[in-house]
């Protein structure tokens, strides 16, 4: 199946600072992609560069079969980060107008407007100024006026951001319908969870540079596993035991620690448990803790800085 | 272009749609009235100047003076004349050193009041001096009336020790030539209020247009401003074109101005026509005549689309008001001077300093607007649009290069980042 996105060797200049490197990827229809990255990282350039608001300095990139993001502008709805509407117009108005500037008649483009704003519990302020709603209720108007043309690519920039647990999951299953339709979902985001929960797949840049792509499990593994040990402990209870790269302490009350040991990539859980039994240590919790995506942003960004 | 469209249609349906826009059209007029008749409401509510008259010169020429002050029909007194407090006295600089502190306020008259002012006269009575001490030394038309009284006085008194009667110098008194004025413009040679009101409208067009493009230009930056700092400009450019964009906007707000300016002119035609319907019939005849409406229309249009493109250039330079009033600085300082100017193109619209200036493209539209009564030779009609459309294509393509730049740029406004867009490196225009 042609990919809805593909970068190669993709870099983006302004005079000497490069904000992109040499950056490649492919997403396919259909899926959620996570692009990740720290503050700084070249994903606003990226963005830009896939919506064709910027020309690339060098290198190759096609949007839903198109070298230029302009050519296939109809087909993309764009999220940017908050804000993004007319404050004074009416949800309505908003989206329509929006949906109307991708090709929908005008008619056509109000219609839509009006199930949507239905169809997500939004009917009742559709005729309210949007400088009235709530920030939740303005972010999902913002989210359906880019998306109302039903597009086939829909980059998102931090869609979560300032929205209360409620709406969060809401917008979760919006974007996991929109992937269910078929579209094609890009996100940027600095909340970890979210990711971990909606993305097929991540791209991790940092520095303008490409530090991981592939799926979720993928960039997990390459994290460390860690095995967390409370009680009565010594510091180094763990000190030399196999498959155990680094331990942290914390004091967590009556004279007793918690460690966290690291383990080492691939190395099994098994061996540092027995090496803890056969020291007889005073143990009254353990827990394996298995990667989160937080953890793999975490030692990839690092892991490139260093 | 339905992209075009639809953005100025939303641009015009925001503004036209608030209570603010129709009120600031009512108050428009409304605050016009009031500052053509605030003036003479002050003056007609400060009460006249108290003068006190001397005459130490033994003329008489007292009662001449008291006349020249008086109330004339339909008009307050210049003046009202009182008893001067202590009087008589001895010489003017007496009268001046006696009756100061009646004006500095140190003293009050038998009635308890102020002095405003004191005309002393003096000096031998067949060529009098007058000395005129005064509380407002701008108080307007009290010394022109007072000097030609004391000059008529003293000229009707030489008269008549050259022999004439009273009776012969009130008829020499009384003469006057009768001037009539021709000009070759004039269809029937001499000159009328039909051959003036061209000037006029010249002028009060240049005066329009000036407005316009101040109002149109603050609703354009404004309005990027706006979708510049709440990223809908972002969003927007991720739908349509930079020219559809700009395109739109401008053409959104020359729609709002147009109201504007449809609302004004229809007040003030209706005005106009309740009080003399054949003024009306006559600037429309003005306008129709040998195309001048055409001629406006044109340089309207340069001068608009010139400014409009600038401001929101600007704008999408600026994420506050703030911000962009220090890049307006320059800008409102260009825009001051055709106003300078645009009345001394009424009076002489053929000065070489005024032609030269035509030729500015900035200045061009208002001072070509202003001049159109004199009928400029067409060749300078001809120059001075193709100068003005060419800055004007040329701002349009420098500015719709920088817009893009702009528009995503975030932080303070940055003349590097400005040059690059317009240099197009690496972006896309």
């Amino acid at each position: 199946m042609q990919a809805a996105l593909e970068l190669e060797a993709v870099t983006k200049r302004y005079g000497a600072f490069a904000a992109v490197r040499d950056l490649s990827f492919q997403v396919r229809r259909g899926t959620i992609l996570g692009f990740l990255g720290p503050n700084g990282a070249g994903k606003t350039t990226t963005l830009r560069m896939v919506l064709g608001l910027v020309a690339p300095t060098s290198g190759r990139l096609e949007v839903l079969g198109q070298s230029d993001g302009r050519r296939v502008r109809d087909r993309i709805g764009f999220l940017p980060e908050e804000r993004g509407l007319y404050r004074r117009m009416t949800p309505v108005g908003a989206i329509a107008f929006l949906a109307s500037l991708k090709g929908l008649s005008r008619r056509a483009a109000r219609d839509r407007a009006v199930a949507l704003l239905a169809a997500h519990g939004l009917g009742d302020a559709a005729r309210r100024q949007i400088r009235a709603l709530s920030k939740g209720m303005a972010q999902k108007v913002q989210l359906l006026s880019a998306i109302a043309h039903d597009p086939e690519l829909v980059i998102l920039d931090e869609p979560f951001s300032g929205l209360d647990p409620v709406n969060q999951q809401e917008l979760e299953g919006m974007i996991q319908g929109l992937a269910r339709g078929g579209a094609t979902v890009i996100f940027c985001t600095h909340v970890m969870a979210h990711a971990e929960r909606l993305c097929d797949q991540v791209v991790l840049i940092a520095g303008g540079r490409k530090i991981f792509d592939g799926r979720v499990d993928e960039a997990c593994a390459a994290a460390p596993r860690a095995l967390v040990l409370e009680g009565r402990l010594a510091p180094d209870a763990l000190a030399g035991a196999p498959g155990v790269r680094q331990v942290s302490t914390e004091p967590i009350g009556e004279g007793r620690l918690r460690l966290c040991a690291q383990l080492e990539p691939g190395a099994p859980v098994q061996a540092a448990l027995r090496a803890a039994f056969a020291r007889d240590l005073d143990i009254t919790r353990l827990e394996l803790k298995e990667p989160h995506l937080h953890d793999a942003f975490i030692a990839l960004t690092e892991g490139a800085a260093a | 272009m339905s992209r075009l469209l639809r953005i100025a249609a939303r641009e015009y349906g925001a503004f036209v749609r608030t209570v603010g826009f129709w009120l600031s059209i009512c108050l428009m007029p409304l605050g016009l009235l009031l500052a053509i008749f605030a003036s003479g409401l002050a003056a007609k509510s400060a009460p006249p100047p108290r003068l006190a008259m001397v005459d130490v010169s033994g003329g008489g020429y007292a009662s001449a003076l008291a006349r020249a002050v008086a109330p004339r029909p339909g008009a307050p007194p210049a003046a009202v004349v009182v008893a001067a407090p202590g009087a008589p006295f001895a010489s003017a600089a007496d009268a001046a050193r006696r009756l100061r502190p009646y004006l500095s306020g140190d003293r009050l008259t038998p009635s308890g009041q102020r002095l405003d002012a004191v005309a002393i006269v003096r000096g031998p009575r067949d060529a009098p001096a007058l000395d005129l001490w005064t509380r407002n030394i701008n108080e307007p038309g009290l010394e022109a009336r007072l000097a030609a009284a004391l000059a008529g006085a003293m000229r009707a008194r030489r008269l008549e020790a050259a022999g004439l009667s009273a009776a012969q110098v009130r008829a020499l008194a009384g003469a006057a030539p009768q001037v009539t004025q021709y000009s070759p413009r004039s269809a029937a040679g001499r000159v009328s209020l039909s051959d003036r009101l061209p000037g006029l409208i010249g002028f009060a067009m240049g005066i329009v247009l000036w407005s316009i493009v101040l109002t149109g230009a603050g609703i354009l930056l404004n309005s990027v401003i706006e979708e510049k700092s709440s990223r809908i400009l972002e969003v927007l450019l991720t739908s349509a074109s930079v020219p559809e964009i700009m395109g739109g906007k401008i053409l959104g707000a020359a729609a709002i101005t147009a109201t504007a300016l449809m609302v004004w002119l229809g007040v003030a035609g209706l005005g106009l026509a309740s009080r003399d319907p054949a003024l009306v019939g006559q600037i429309a005849s003005i306008l129709l005549r040998r195309g001048l409406g055409l001629y406006f229309i044109l340089y309207f249009v340069g001068g608009y689309l010139m400014y409009a493109t600038l401001f929101t250039t600007i704008g999408a330079f600026c994420e506050t008001a703030r911000e962009a009033q220090t890049l307006l600085g320059p800008l409102m300082i260009l825009l001051t001077v055709p106003v300078v100017f645009m009345g001394q193109a009424i009076q002489r619209p053929d000065a070489p300093l005024l032609q030269a200036l035509s030729w500015i493209p900035p200045f061009t539209p208002f001072l070509m607007a202003a001049r159109a009564a004199s009928g400029p030779p067409w060749w300078q009609v001809a120059g001075t649009a193709a100068a003005m459309f060419a800055m004007t294509g040329l701002e349009l393509w420098v500015a719709g290069r920088a817009f893009r730049t702009g528009a995503l740029a975030t932080g303070r406004f940055d003349l590097r980042l400005l040059l690059a867009g317009v240099l197009g490196r690496g972006e896309r225009a």
